[in-house]
């Protein structure tokens, strides 16, 4: 086993805070409500739930409505802390929450790059993901292959962001970053235009 | 097809169940609209002529307002020395006062509390009922996070849901359940309110509706002591923490100051409404001369004071206040006052923008002027906040109400908890039929 699963086992250790708590689950996808207003992790960001077997998403929508159906936020046109200051209460009628799609599960031996057998269990925690955590998930490219395989998510968009993200995890190795565009050049296949488009931006 | 009017009136209305059925009345088992419509228009057509008359009575109200703002002496001293049936305001501030909203103090936290029950159902599977409060704490001016969340309370024991009051042992009632609900709402207000101040913070205590327990009239010497005993507790402790407390009342239907100007109308010097010789149930000795003259003062043909009738203090208010002003503070005549002591309340009223509110107060905060100006700036900035009604007390709302689906999913709950621990989950046959309607 390599020292990156092994960072990426090590969930016993000191950890970060959670960021969230998962609400709705399934095999493919989760939505957790972020701990705090605005607190969601990023877009394309790595998420690791808490649970037996560990699960690994991508974070592919955040967003915040209101807590109760049938209220709407009206707008003040006031600034966030002036209505901090004024009108404390919008706050706490207000939730954050993010959906990241499932792409693989982490077991004895290191993590596994397919779906997991049971999904995440409901008032789980969420956590970001360390960056050892990310180096040790997307050694190998399956993680691309997941999301290219997601029609529900604008999965370009999700795909740089991944990558642009591994590539800070992986210390901008540009190695790393052609082995990637291989990859990615034999998934999808003759269209030149999109591969080159993904990889300019993900090199941006 | 057009109906005469005066038949219209008979469909419906004022007709045994048996009569409808024999004229063969429109069949359905939900509520006739078509029937209803009708009445409505009738209605519609007479509150039409009634607003002629009425634009007519509030100019009149307004008038006597106005005529007695400059000698509203000789009106209180008239309140202090007649006696009438209808609740007579103590003026105590004189009525060419029209204070305009003042400012906010910067840093200022709200306390605000609301209630809500299930009432007891003894056709449900168990007589329990279930209180929920509702509690709001808004700081303001320091970016502190709020306090919002609720409390409830399930009330099941055989001594909560049978209360003995006056030597009569009574299954709990919906009234009974009201007035333990505004106890316990008071009680949790001065409670928050309190730990808010120890924290720190500078408090008001805005409570949902009335400070006067006007239930409690005719209600059992032991039950009126109690809730008074409890609410006078609290009063207390607000007091001696100086800690200001107000009521809200929105869309108020009092006449208190409109009361005082029907007095005003009276054409005697002191008026006795038993003894009102315009009544005929009082001319019995008079002379045909003096009936003359008595029938020539009144109104009508009605009682020298009743032009002001229909009107409320809050539509009279509307044409006196400006947005942001207040009225002179009252002291209110209610009898169950003289309970209150030192907590006797007082009252204003309020522009508050979209409305006319009424602000209670207990007397030690009508009394002093910081926290009077407290209440008036506070009410108005909550308002404001709030879109026309104080927007703490209408959290406090959101947070204690029980929607019919929470009660459906309440007694569901309930039911399948009797049933996991196999115990016999048993409703009445008429809370049954009523689920499940045959045919």
């Amino acid at each position: 086993m390599s020292d990156e699963s092994n960072a990426i086992n090590a969930s016993s250790g000191p950890e970060r805070s959670h960021v969230g708590e998962v609400v709705e689950s399934s095999t493919t996808e989760l939505v957790a409500e972020a701990r705090q207003l605005h607190g969601a992790p990023s877009f394309g960001q790595f998420v690791r739930v808490d649970s037996e077997v560990p699960i690994v998403g991508i974070v592919f929508n955040v967003f915040t409505h209101s807590i109760e159906p049938n209220r709407r936020p009206t707008a003040y046109g006031k600034t966030e802390d002036e209505l901090r200051l004024e009108q404390p209460q919008i706050f706490e009628l207000l939730r954050t929450e993010f959906q990241a799609l499932v792409i693989g599960y982490l077991d004895e031996m290191g993590p596994v790059q397919i779906l997991p057998p049971q999904p995440a269990r409901i008032h789980s925690f969420v956590h970001v993901c360390s960056e050892d955590q990310i180096r040790a998930f997307t050694h190998t490219d399956d993680y691309m292959r997941c999301i290219l395989n997601t029609v529900k998510v604008p999965t370009d968009e999700l795909l740089i962001a991944a990558l642009r993200q591994t590539m800070r995890a992986h210390g901008g190795d540009r190695a790393y970053l052609v082995r990637m565009g291989k990859e990615l050049s034999r998934l999808l296949g003759d269209d030149y235009d999109r591969l080159s488009s993904i990889v300019r931006r993900a090199d941006y | 097809m057009l109906v005469p009017r005066r038949k219209r009136h008979g469909i419906g209305r004022g007709r045994s169940r048996v009569q409808r059925k024999a004229v063969g009345g429109k069949k359905g088992a939900m509520l006739d609209l078509f029937a209803v419509k009708n009445q409505i228009d009738d209605m519609v057509a007479d509150e039409c002529r009634a607003q002629e008359d009425f634009r007519e009575k509030l100019e009149m109200a307004v008038q006597a307002y106005r005529g007695w703002q400059a000698d509203w002496q000789t009106l209180a001293e008239k309140i202090a020395r007649s006696r009438t049936s209808w609740l007579m305001p103590g003026i105590v501030e004189g009525l060419d006062v029209t204070p305009t909203c003042p400012q906010r103090p910067e840093k200022i936290s709200i306390a605000a509390t609301d209630g809500s029950q299930i009432f007891p159902d003894r056709h449900e599977i168990s007589s329990c009922f279930l209180i929920n409060i509702g509690y709001i704490l808004l700081h303001y001016g320091t970016g502190e996070k709020p306090l919002m969340s609720s409390k409830p309370t399930l009330y099941y024991r055989e001594e909560e849901i049978f209360e003995e009051w006056d030597g009569r042992r009574v299954f709990v009632n919906r009234e009974l359940v009201g007035t333990k609900r505004g106890l316990m709402e008071f009680s949790e207000l001065a409670a928050l309110s309190l730990a808010a101040q120890e924290a720190g913070h500078s408090v008001l205590a805005c409570s949902d509706g009335t400070l006067i327990q006007w239930s409690l009239e005719g209600k059992p010497h032991d039950f009126k002591d109690y809730v008074l005993g409890e609410t006078m507790r609290d009063f207390d402790a607000l007091e001696k923490a100086g800690l200001p407390v107000c009521g809200y009342i929105s869309h108020p239907g009092s006449q208190d100051v409109i009361n005082a100007l029907k007095l005003g109308l009276c054409p005697q010097d002191t008026a006795d409404c038993d003894r009102c010789p315009w009544r005929p149930e009082n001319q019995l000795g008079c002379s045909s001369e003096e009936k003359e003259a008595l029938q020539a003062q009144l109104w009508n043909g009605r009682v020298p004071c009743s032009p002001l009738d229909g009107i409320s203090d809050a539509v009279l208010m509307r044409q006196i206040l400006k947005p942001g002003q207040r009225s002179p503070v009252f002291r209110s005549s209610s009898k169950i006052l003289e309970s209150y002591g030192r907590h006797w309340i007082h009252f204003f009223y309020v522009h508050v923008g979209q409305e006319i509110g009424r602000v209670e107060v207990p007397e030690w905060v009508a009394q002093d002027e910081s926290m009077l100006e407290l209440v008036h700036a506070c009410i108005c900035d909550q308002a404001e906040k709030g879109q026309g009604y104080p927007v703490a007390l209408s959290e406090a709302h959101e947070r204690a109400v029980v929607r019919s689906a929470d009660r459906e999913s309440f007694y569901r709950f309930l039911r399948d908890t009797y049933v996991k621990n196999d115990m016999r989950a048993h409703i009445s046959t008429k809370s049954f039929k009523k689920r499940h309607v045959g045919i």
